[in-house]
């Protein structure tokens, strides 16, 4: 090789490409910034995936869990309301079924020896099965006041004559009224 | 394009594709977010309502124990009589530990209640007995003590052939109670609790 070659390579060489602007510097950094930054951001991303997963999950759960509750506890407040509904319809016809005989016991020793009961009739009424009606053909001389003693003695009893009427039909005089319970 | 220009391009083409992964990963796990959010809602609603249903259950509960037990203690009685026979049985008992041995006339029809589903069948029994006071009346008490869930319907008490005597008409209604199909009757209203009837 002589000098004049070798001076050759010394000599400056224009570009075989021309330069790019000076703003596409900004490309690697970008790049970078942009690795980093998802880097970061999916990293990130992936913690909150797994945290939200885990919290749908245990939510889901609890969810299934007080659904069942609360269908079991709407389960047994049926059964308990159908319990109450056969109870208030239990007692509704108790109500109506209570014992006649301490009526007709009570009545019967109300009255002095001199006062003769002729007839006694106790019917329950259809519509409201507690009140009684009650007739009494009754003879002797006090009637009055074997009235108002039976009345006292039906009291003891918690029924309320309603509507009482006398009518005197010769020596026999006839009670009739309504007999209504009173609230324990 | 010179191989500058397109280290370039093959840059920015790796930095647009980062990024939009990244943004489709973030959509994702943001979507993930909005649903955990959802599920917790969900499952704090749900709590509410089992904490409602808790709630209104123990009240109602508290406000009808009166009422059902009410019902529990007469159980033993409406279980005694299940059939027409078992009516008859006890009156006939009746009848015969009590002495009245006067039966003028006697009769036994069943009814049967359609629309009532508690006491779909009844027993209607129609009496006339004649014999003293005192055995008339302690045989009214025995058959009520017998069969506490009939309801005496009409008694008419007047003189009987002899002074001594009484002359006892007597009509009850004795219930044949179907607790079952009762049951099946769910989605009635509630009753609002009331006092406990007893039988004096």
């Amino acid at each position: 090789m002589n000098e004049y070659l070798c001076h050759d390579f010394k000599t400056p060489r224009i570009d075989t490409s021309r330069r790019l602007p000076s703003s596409f510097r900004a490309i690697p950094v970008i790049f970078y910034l942009a690795l980093a930054g998802s880097a970061y951001v999916m990293t990130m991303d992936y913690f909150n995936y797994k945290k939200a997963l885990k919290q749908k999950v245990d939510a889901e759960e609890r969810q299934a869990l007080s659904e069942t509750q609360r269908d079991a506890f709407k389960n047994e407040k049926a059964d308990l309301e159908a319990e109450a509904n056969k109870a208030d319809q239990v007692a509704k016809w108790m109500e109506g079924a209570r014992n006649i005989q301490p009526i007709a016991v009570k009545i019967a020793r109300a009255v002095q020896t001199d006062t003769r009961i002729t007839q006694m009739a106790l019917e329950r009424s259809e519509q409201v099965p507690a009140n009684i009606a009650l007739t009494l053909h009754l003879n002797g001389s006090q009637v009055s006041t074997e009235l108002a003693a039976i009345e006292a003695a039906l009291g003891q009893l918690l029924y309320r004559s309603y509507s009482p009427q006398q009518t005197k039909n010769g020596d026999v005089v006839e009670y009739h009224s309504t007999l209504v319970r009173q609230a324990d | 394009m010179n191989p500058k220009q397109l280290a370039c391009i093959i840059l920015l083409m790796v930095i647009g594709t980062m990024t939009y992964t990244a943004q489709i990963i973030h959509k994702k796990v943001a979507t993930t977010r909005a649903e955990a959010e959802d599920a917790e809602t969900a499952a704090v609603t749900a709590e509410n309502e089992r904490s409602t249903a808790e709630i209104e259950t123990t009240v109602f509960k508290s406000n009808t124990e009166d009422l059902r037990r009410f019902l529990r203690s007469w159980l033993p009685a409406i279980e005694h009589v299940q059939t027409q026979q078992e009516a008859e049985q006890n009156i006939e008992l009746s009848l015969r530990e009590r002495g009245i041995n006067l039966v003028r006339s006697r009769k036994t029809e069943s009814k049967t209640s359609v629309g009532n589903k508690l006491i779909p069948r009844s027993v209607i029994t129609t009496l006339t007995i004649e014999e003293e006071f005192a055995k008339v009346l302690n045989w009214l008490g025995d058959i009520e003590r017998r069969l506490p869930t009939a309801r005496m319907k009409v008694v008419q008490i007047t003189g009987g052939s002899t002074i001594t005597q009484l002359k006892m008409d007597v009509s009850f209604e004795t219930p044949i109670f179907d607790l079952a199909a009762a049951d099946a009757d769910k989605k009635k209203a509630a009753p609002k609790p009331k006092a406990k009837a007893t039988k004096s």
